[in-house]
């Protein structure tokens, strides 16, 4: 039996969410800072368990978002892509699979921040060609535990 | 029991989920489309954004263009205000030396009226010329400390001025010849018929004792004939400007030429030379006769 779950308000997503969008701009000059809000929106603000479009459209923006502050890719778009499928597959094993502790909820994000990683760079690859791995995959697995914490508090209302 | 209705019907639901999917697939198609279509978009987005470029473009060079007029015009301004500072500065200088100026021309004038003139004259300043006073005469700077004398005759550049009337210490006195009480002996310069010129009033004087028989034009320059024994003959008096037949004589009206109320200075001329020629004699009465 699947437990139930404490949803937040849309319109604190929708906060946190355009929140997240809005520092991925604004965090432009600072690619590793970046990196990091990015995993915290994909992976954790824009999963909204009761509206997968919503996880989508957040987590896409974020893509977008990323790819056009750091203008290198003749061809954008595969990041959001990256971000829109990772993000669909974390908010389903959020809502199949709820975790209870934080440990599990770190190493889930973990495996999820991987196949993220590598999700992103075969889409970009296939979108816009070959390029560099760059550092902010080792920003993104080093920051795990602070993104993962605050994911773990903003998904579990109420600290429990 | 009943059938649920169809997650990807026309509900909500299903609207939201084909939503979602569009939006997945979507994206998938475009990333696997790759970098060609990419320079596909990009070549479309940069024709599509040709037209609003020409305008920002045309927009840019219209407000460059009217900030370099703008600063033209400042410029122009500028340099107005300078050439305005400039000329006044140069009115004023001007203004200033207009006195000295005329003063200046004055001087050649009779300069040259003096080397035209073959007499000893002498130069003297007007201190005062009535305006509007009838037959009001010059006062000239210079009398008898100076030489003068009373019916010496006063010319300038222009014309015949008139004769000394009275001659003080310092100062002179000028019968103007447009006086009621002026005559000056003058001939016409085409028939060389000689009169006698009378003032009256306002720069103007009438011939008298010219024969009616005498063909006179308006216009005709009148000249000193001499016979007064006050001017050389052949200086300019003025020109006819109405000529009529009278009952005993031609009436000949003339304007002067000189310019009696504007006159800076004048030349005075020597008095004339006594006659040499003798006296016509006189028969003496034989003595011893008729008692």
């Amino acid at each position: 039996m699947k437990r139930a779950l404490h949803l937040r308000p849309p319109g604190q997503r929708a906060l946190a969410a355009g929140v997240c969008v809005l520092g991925l701009v604004l965090l432009a000059p600072w690619t590793g800072p970046q990196a990091l809000l990015h995993a915290a929106l994909v992976l954790g603000f824009a999963l909204d368990p009761g509206s997968a479009l919503l996880t989508a459209v957040w987590a896409a923006a974020g893509g977008w978002a990323l790819e056009g502050t750091l203008r290198i890719y003749p061809h954008l778009g595969g990041t959001a892509w990256a971000d829109m499928t990772i993000a669909l597959a974390a908010r389903w094993l959020l809502v199949e699979w709820p975790v209870d502790s934080l440990k599990g909820w770190l190493g889930r994000q973990a495996v999820l921040a991987l196949a993220w990683i590598l999700l992103v760079h075969l889409a970009v690859r296939i979108a816009a060609g070959p390029h560099l791995w760059g550092t902010a995959w080792v920003w993104v697995l080093l920051g795990l535990p602070a993104w993962g914490w605050l994911t773990w508090r903003w998904q579990r209302p109420g600290g429990r | 029991m009943a059938r649920p209705a169809s997650s990807w019907g026309w509900s909500p639901i299903g609207r939201r989920r084909w939503a979602l999917v569009l939006l997945w697939v979507g994206h998938g198609a475009w990333v696997l489309s790759g970098p060609k279509a990419g320079g596909s978009w990009a070549a479309f987005t940069s024709a599509a954004a040709r037209p609003v470029e020409s305008l920002a473009s045309a927009w840019r060079g219209w407000r460059l263009h009217r900030a370099e007029r703008a600063r033209d015009l400042a410029q122009a301004q500028t340099d107005l205000a300078a050439v305005r500072q400039r000329v006044q500065a140069l009115e004023t200088e001007r203004m200033a030396d207009a006195p000295r100026l005329a003063d200046g021309e004055s001087a050649v004038q009779m300069l040259g009226l003096k080397a035209k003139v073959p007499l000893r004259t002498e130069a003297a300043r007007v201190l005062l010329a009535p305006v509007g006073v009838a037959f009001g005469g010059l006062i000239l700077e210079g009398g008898k400390d100076r030489g003068f004398q009373q019916d010496q005759g006063v010319i300038a550049p222009e014309g015949v001025v008139g004769r000394l009337w009275s001659v003080g210490t310092t100062q002179s006195e000028v019968l103007p010849a447009d006086a009621p009480n002026a005559s000056i002996g003058v001939m016409l310069a085409r028939s060389r018929a000689t009169g006698v010129l009378q003032g009256l009033g306002s720069n103007r004087g009438e011939i008298r004792y010219l024969n009616n028989q005498e063909v006179v034009q308006p216009g005709e320059a009148v000249y000193t004939s001499g016979l007064d024994r006050v001017f050389p003959r052949g200086l300019l008096v003025g020109y006819v400007t109405e000529a009529k037949p009278g009952d005993l004589e031609l009436k000949v009206t003339v304007a002067l030429a000189a310019p009696l109320r504007r006159l800076p200075s004048v030349l005075i001329l020597p008095l004339p030379t006594p006659e040499e020629a003798q006296a016509p004699l006189v028969p003496q009465a034989k003595a011893g006769g008729a008692s």
